[in-house]
């Protein structure tokens, strides 16, 4: 007999792809992304594009996010966007 | 036939209690949805002025300050279910329509119980813990059908078992048509006519009730003299399988709920459960945010063997019958295994090198354990969120 086991959804089941990766942001006091502090940090030379999304307002934990199409001084393309609810940055591809 | 019927009273209420959902001293209503309506499946004992499945505002407006929990109904058919292995452990003879209502069949125990009463001990015993002996313990009669079986446990708080022998109608007499199970049409028909008791409707002719309440009326009035051929049926002793997750995140999207299904599934075709045989019928429930519960039974043709064909009969059934809400748990109730009637093996190259593949694959999984290879699948791939677009799944299921 195989038991209600009652587990989430977890590798033995499936898991979702390209979940947001945490990354440090340097932000200017209108809250926009001045440079990116990876192994060394790079100047956000362009904000290409900008977009918000808000949903899962039913929820206990609602998702604001404020994203960002940028292109840094290395030439670099990134999609990062801002957690409006808790205030962290991440990379993510969109 | 001689029967045994045991009521568990508030047998939700203490489903809650027992899992520390709500405190016991605390009153509380167990509420369930039908339509849009909210109505009353069970309450805490001391809520007297309470009934089963009137609405949740006429409760509340005669009990303001009690607790409101939306039914589990899975969990407590799981509670009750395990309650009826432990009773088939005193007799074979088990049948469990609802739960907190059991008949047990009394009859051919005299080799293991020398007498009725020391069966009735046997039960009291193994449902003492899901109903302490007391006025909140089981009820119990015995009776020659179900009717009078129930109607003697239903009737009787002493705590000891109501043996109903004699004159049965003396018994009935006085009892109010109420608790006829017939529609409440009928009983309330019958109140109009005015025979409020079963002794007035057994003392009306067949032909006369039956005239007035067409098919109806003749169980009316067998009912009302004590008559109930209704069959006993004994649980049939299959394998209960069951399987359920909770999803990573709440959703509406039926392409989600059908990905998790499918993995329930692959993990019951993988673990070898079947043993050869396929899913004749099955019950598919889910449970939304605000503890909604939806359930579905589907029976197949000719026996499901893979995920594919069964899922797609799920997914019929799904887009049919829509979700009262967000799910945050779906699960499977495998309630019927058969044999097929033939299967036919795949003819061409390619389909074997695809079984080929998936059996490489199981054996990697079984070397190296948990899923290794993973195939890329569409979940909502018009989602806002990125991360809800795509969802990997172990490539063999």
């Amino acid at each position: 007999m195989v038991e209600d086991t009652g587990k989430t959804l977890r590798p033995d089941t499936c898991k979702p792809v390209n979940m947001p990766v945490p990354i440090k942001i340097e932000e200017n006091a209108s809250g926009q992304p001045v440079a990116v502090k990876q192994k060394r940090r790079l100047a956000v030379m362009t904000i290409e594009d900008r977009w918000r999304i808000d949903d899962e307002w039913w929820r206990a934990e609602p998702l604001s996010r404020f994203y960002y199409n940028v292109i840094l001084a290395s030439g670099r393309r990134l999609v990062l966007y801002k957690d409006l609810v808790k205030g962290d940055w991440y990379e993510q591809e969109y | 036939m001689k029967l045994l019927c045991v009521l568990l009273p508030h047998f939700a209420w203490r489903c809650e209690t027992r899992r520390g959902i709500i405190p016991f001293d605390k009153p509380a209503i167990v509420t369930y949805t039908e339509g849009s309506q909210k109505l009353v499946m069970d309450f805490s004992p001391d809520l007297e002025d309470l009934l089963p499945d009137m609405p949740l505002q006429a409760a509340l407006a005669r009990c303001g300050n009690a607790e409101i929990i939306h039914a589990d109904i899975p969990f407590y058919w799981a509670t009750f279910n395990q309650l009826l292995d432990m009773l088939e452990q005193v007799s074979p003879l088990v049948e469990g329509p609802d739960p907190g209502t059991i008949y047990i069949g009394m009859d051919g125990m005299q080799l293991i119980y020398p007498d009725d009463n020391a069966l009735i001990a046997a039960v009291k015993g193994v449902t003492a813990d899901f109903a302490p002996l007391g006025t909140m313990g089981p009820r119990m009669g015995v009776a020659s059908n179900k009717f009078l079986a129930l109607l003697a446990a239903r009737f009787n708080t002493t705590g000891d078992c109501h043996i109903l022998n004699g004159d049965v109608n003396a018994f009935l007499k006085d009892l109010p048509v109420d608790i006829l199970p017939v529609s409440m049409k009928s009983r309330s028909k019958l109140r109009d006519f005015g025979l409020a008791t079963l002794g007035q409707v057994a003392a009306v002719p067949s032909g006369p009730c039956q005239s007035q309440f067409g098919p109806e009326g003749k169980r009316i009035w067998e009912l009302a003299r004590g008559i109930d051929d209704t069959p006993f049926y004994p649980r049939y002793m299959e394998e209960n399988i069951e399987e359920s997750a909770a999803l990573s995140s709440v959703t509406v999207s039926l392409d989600v709920i059908i990905v998790a299904i499918e993995s329930l599934l692959g993990r019951l075709f993988d673990s070898n459960t079947f043993k050869g045989k396929g899913i004749r019928s099955l019950t598919l429930w889910t449970r939304t945010w605000n503890a909604e519960h939806w359930e579905k039974n589907i029976n197949f043709k000719e026996p499901a063997l893979d995920v594919r064909s069964t899922i797609t009969r799920i997914k019929r059934t799904m887009e049919d019958y829509p979700q009262p809400g967000p799910v945050e748990r779906a699960g499977l109730h495998i309630t019927g295994l058969g044999y097929p009637r033939g299967r036919q093996k795949n003819l061409f190259r390619d389909i074997r090198a695809q079984e080929h593949l998936k059996e490489d694959i199981k054996q990697l999984e079984l070397k190296l354990g948990n899923p290794q290879v993973y195939t890329v699948k569409e979940v909502e791939p018009w989602s806002r969120i990125p991360e809800r677009r795509y969802a990997l799944i172990p490539a063999n299921r």
